[in-house]
């Protein structure tokens, strides 16, 4: 299973048809980022016979730009659209991975996206799940996708 | 559901700081709020699929994370370090584990995911508000910390 182009693929499709907006994806990044500032995270966990979760890591003014973009209004702040947006768009990247995921045999189920921001955070995964983690470059910035996995297959 | 979560939260936690922890261990009553900020804190997320999904979320100050990593570690702690990011994402996988047995004995599957782990000076977790969520205190000698379970019936 490559991982890397199926994020690459889910992320372009979603961008192209969900949210309007040209994105271009960058080389994986070898080392993972765990540490975010003035930034908004969503998540959501991944279950069944492949385990792991799913992050968008956005700074503020990217977040705000695609949520400005997906609700067709003007966004100066990182309020409850904001982070509804970037929950739900977690939830459509990690539910085009387990369609994936699935085709190749596996059976996977979803969690319930939960969406992170702060001034200064850290996000880590307590595993030894496989990791990737994708760049992609907007107008307003770059945004990360990372996601983790761990098959039984 | 014939379950009451809130017991189950209880019982699960205290047989993990029992059993791995030998420390006492007070539950407190359920909030009536949602806690959505944190400051100075560290936080567990572990999502659940299944025949319900939802998510497990510990959320510990500095402090109390500090002592229950030496409490689990026999190590002095006082940074927020790979040990307590460790110790705090492994308490979310036993405590969930507890209640996933809770579930299966209910005849309800549930799997789980893997847990993430959150730190910082100040961040808000939101999402999941048409969720049910049940939020238990628990009380250390040093503090407090919550214990979250957020669930919701597959559409």
């Amino acid at each position: 299973m490559n991982l890397l182009e199926n994020i690459v693929d889910a992320t372009k499709e979603i961008f192209e048809t969900m949210i309007i907006m040209e994105i271009i994806p960058g080389n994986a990044l070898s080392e993972s980022v765990t540490e975010f500032k003035g930034s908004v995270s969503g998540v959501i966990g991944l279950a069944g016979s492949c385990k792991g979760m799913l992050a968008i890591h956005l700074p503020n003014a990217v977040a705000m730009a695609i949520t400005g973009n997906f609700l067709g209004m003007a966004v100066d702040e990182v309020n409850d659209d904001v982070t509804d947006a970037i929950g739900e768009l977690a939830n459509m990247l990690a539910g085009n991975i387990k369609m994936v995921l699935d085709v190749a045999g596996n059976n996977v189920t979803l969690s319930i996206p939960s969406c992170i921001h702060g001034a200064e955070y850290s996000m880590d995964c307590v595993s030894d799940a496989e990791r990737v983690v994708v760049p992609f470059n907007t107008d307003s910035g770059q945004f990360l996708v990372e996601l983790q996995l761990q098959c039984n297959c | 559901m014939d379950l009451d979560l809130q017991q189950q939260i209880i019982d699960s936690t205290q047989s993990v700081f029992d059993t791995m922890l030998m420390m006492p261990l007070t539950p407190g009553s359920i909030l009536a709020e949602k806690v959505y900020t944190f400051q100075k804190s560290i936080s567990a997320m572990l999502g659940f699929a299944g025949e319900i999904q939802g998510m497990l979320t510990i959320h510990c100050p500095q402090e109390v994370a500090f002592t229950i990593t030496s409490a689990l570690l026999g190590v002095d702690v006082d940074t927020i370090n790979e040990d307590v990011k460790d110790t705090i994402g492994e308490l979310a996988n036993m405590i969930l584990g507890g209640i996933k047995d809770g579930f299966t004995e209910q005849g309800i599957q549930i799997n789980l995911a893997i847990p993430t782990v959150l730190a910082g000076r100040s961040y808000r977790i939101s999402g999941m508000t048409d969720a049910l969520w049940i939020t238990v205190p628990f009380y250390l000698d040093e503090g407090e910390f919550l214990v979250e379970l957020k669930l919701k019936t597959p559409k």
